[in-house]
């Protein structure tokens, strides 16, 4: 700074505006308010007519002027021009006669009628000798700038580059951190969609994981039950970050308001995408699986836009096939015409098991992926197990595979898998505690058709009968039967009462009584629920809008081993006994 | 499989089959006109529910207001569970059946 220059001391008279504009170069902390500053205070310290900062952007190798009085916005070469000479030089240019200048660019001021005569050109070096840009004055009000003026801009020179330092520092931190901030809230949205309990389905274990990458990533899935059966979703949004998260949330919820107004497969595919292609931008997509299952007929039915592959064990063959997607990813473009849709007989023991690229795209240190035969030995090796434990060996040879590298991508697991051993069972009961004795019968005869261990008897008749007794007493708004199915799974059975046409009442949801109560201030009500919650593996309480259905289903098995699979009951108070 | 209940040879009273809130009328009428100290045998009880939890809650009230109770006896390990889980141990005297 003020290279080739004596050095002088300042006079009282230049020290005066010097400090007057370092006060207000301590202020701003913004670039824009910065840079006005830095302007107005080298026009006032050195009596200029107007002037400009131009700011260096390493990047680029560029110089660019974003705030100067009468001049547009532009961009120059560094070690080009007048300016960008002074960049690369680092020396104060000044200039008497700028027309008589080789260097000097008379567009300028042919583009915005001014006429430069004079100018000083200074650059503006911070404290550690970091090149920040380059400050220019033109037109000094009387003459042209002297020796006395370059010491004087020097000095301001120096200030000036601090500042403007310090202000780019603190909007690239700012920044970060709003980046930062949006990406955790984009994160919340993201998972808050996602299915909090898994959906309990009479004959089928249901398994739906998420585990997000460090940054956002697009992944999303869905399993839950509406009018037409369960609704399988598995998505992936290109990209990381804020857009993805926020695309595929608005994917998930578009297909469940679709599924929830009745829309049927290919409708509801074909409207979601061409919604999706509308808003997206257009170099954005997100690839998903989305499939129904008609859990009564046992026929699964999907699209898949460029969501592959998508794995499907079949029990009769011990091998998984492979399917491939029906069409491009959604958003992509609009649909006009869709493909049939795959249509699968599920078959007792089949498991369709959809993953996101997190696992088939995780890359070990040497670059390998886990790829798809992992995968597919793994699920044939170890079919029988139930879908959450499935999970959870998958999960644990992808981390093993990996040693220690970073998960890069959001990674989700969604496994669909038929176990009934038996064709459910189910009846219809009037909605009349007389009902009960023909319900007892039911259920006798299906422990004894089924060879279902009586010790499990006890609890099953204890439930239904809480239950059903809860349906009778509180849904007054309907005469219709209540149904009761019934279903043979590993050790156990499973049972769902259907209740059509009643308003939501979760009775799952209340509390437990308090069993320390005395004598005289226990009153039964309520304790059933506190007493199934003790002989149930598992409960779960659906509502089906559409339907007006309630439908509760519950597990239980020998050894309470569906317990692990699902929300855990708790069995907390009774070890006081 | 219906619920039986009845006065028992040895001043007990005696119930079987299913307890269930089908029956818990029938059983309440019962057991409403009964005073004092009253031994409930529960050999052939299979089944109770939390309504016929609540018959027997109701009857050990009354009862209790008076100076009786209600014991229970010959009760089998799934009705003791019932009550275990419930807390209605410490209400009931229960005896366990010989299993």
């Amino acid at each position: 700074m003020g290279v080739g220059v004596q050095p002088r001391a300042l006079s009282a008279r230049d020290m005066e505006p010097l400090l007057a504009v370092t006060i207000h170069l301590a202020a701003p902390f913004d670039l824009i308010t910065m840079l006005t500053e830095v302007i107005a205070a080298a026009k006032q310290v050195l009596n200029a007519d107007s002037g400009s900062v131009w700011l260096y952007e390493s990047e680029t190798d560029e110089l660019v002027a974003r705030v100067s009085t009468g001049l547009e916005t532009v961009r120059v070469p560094a070690g080009s021009g007048i300016v960008g000479s002074c960049a690369r030089s680092r020396q104060i240019i000044n200039v008497s006669d700028c027309y008589a200048d080789p260097r000097f660019n008379a567009e300028f001021d042919r583009k915005s009628n001014y006429r430069t005569r004079c100018m000083l050109t200074l650059p503006l070096v911070d404290h550690k000798g970091v090149l920040v840009g380059v400050l220019q004055v033109l037109n000094k009000a009387e003459g042209v700038f002297d020796e006395n003026d370059e010491v004087l801009a020097s000095a301001l020179a120096a200030q000036c580059a601090v500042a403007l330092q310090r202000v780019r520092m603190t909007e690239a931190l700012i920044e970060g951190e709003k980046m930062r901030q949006q990406l955790e809230m984009a994160r919340v949205v993201q998972m808050s969609t996602l299915p909090s309990t898994m959906p309990l389905v009479p004959g089928y274990e249901v398994y739906g994981t998420f585990i997000p990458a460090e940054l956002t990533g697009g992944d999303t899935f869905d399993l839950s039950l509406v009018g037409q059966g369960l609704l399988v979703v598995l998505g992936d949004a290109t990209g990381h970050g804020l857009v993805p998260a926020l695309h595929v949330t608005q994917m998930h919820a578009m297909l469940r308001t679709a599924f929830r107004l009745g829309a049927d497969l290919d409708t509801a595919f074909k409207q979601v995408n061409n919604q999706l292609a509308e808003f997206m931008p257009a170099d954005r997509f997100i690839t998903a699986f989305i499939g129904l299952l008609d859990t009564q007929a046992h026929r699964l039915r999907f699209h898949s836009g460029g969501q592959a592959p998508i794995l499907y064990f079949r029990a009769s063959t011990g091998k998984c096939v492979r399917y491939n997607p029906t069409s491009f990813p959604l958003a992509a473009m609009p649909l006009t015409k869709l493909r049939p849709a795959v249509a699968l007989e599920f078959a007792l023991g089949d498991i369709l098991v959809l993953l996101s690229d997190g696992i088939y795209e995780y890359c070990n240190a040497q670059f390998e992926e886990f790829g798809e035969q992992r995968v597919t030995d793994l699920v044939e090796a170890n079919y029988h197990l139930p879908a959450a434990d499935l999970s959870a060996l998958l999960l644990a040879a992808v981390k093993s595979f990996a040693k220690g590298a970073a998960q890069e991508d959001d990674i989700t697991v969604v496994l669909v898998k038929r176990t009934g051993a038996s064709e459910a069972r189910r009846r219809q009961f009037a909605r009349s505690n007389n009902a009960l004795e023909p319900i007892t019968a039911f259920v006798a005869e299906f422990f004894v058709g089924e060879k279902i261990d009586e010790s499990l008897r006890y609890g099953v008749d204890f439930t239904i009968e809480e239950l059903f007794t809860n349906m009778v007493k509180y849904s007054k708004t309907t005469e219709s039967d209540i149904e009761i199915s019934l279903a043979r799974i590993d050790d156990g059975v499973e049972v769902c009462l259907i209740d059509r046409g009643v308003d939501l009442f979760d009775v799952t949801a209340a509390p437990d009584v308090d069993i320390q109560r005395p004598i005289e201030r226990r009153a039964p009500g309520g304790l059933g629920l506190h007493l199934i919650r003790r002989m149930v593996d598992s409960i779960d309480y659906q509502y089906i809008r559409e339907n007006r259905e309630s439908r509760i289903t519950f597990r239980t098995t020998l050894d309470g081993k569906a317990r692990t699979q699902l929300p855990q009951l708790g069995k907390a108070n009774d070890a006081q006994h | 499989m219906m619920l039986n209940i009845e006065n028992g040879s040895d001043g007990r009273v005696v119930i079987s089959g299913r307890l269930d809130a089908a029956q818990s009328q029938a059983a309440q009428t019962f057991l409403d006109a009964l005073t004092g100290t009253v031994i409930l045998d529960c050999a052939k009880l299979e089944y109770i529910s939390s309504a016929g939890l609540g018959v027997l809650l109701k009857t050990q009230k009354r009862l209790s207001a008076g100076s009786g109770k209600l014991r229970l006896v010959a009760v089998n390990r799934h009705i003791r569970d019932i009550f275990m889980y419930s807390g209605f141990d410490q209400i009931f005297e229960i005896e366990a059946a010989v299993e």
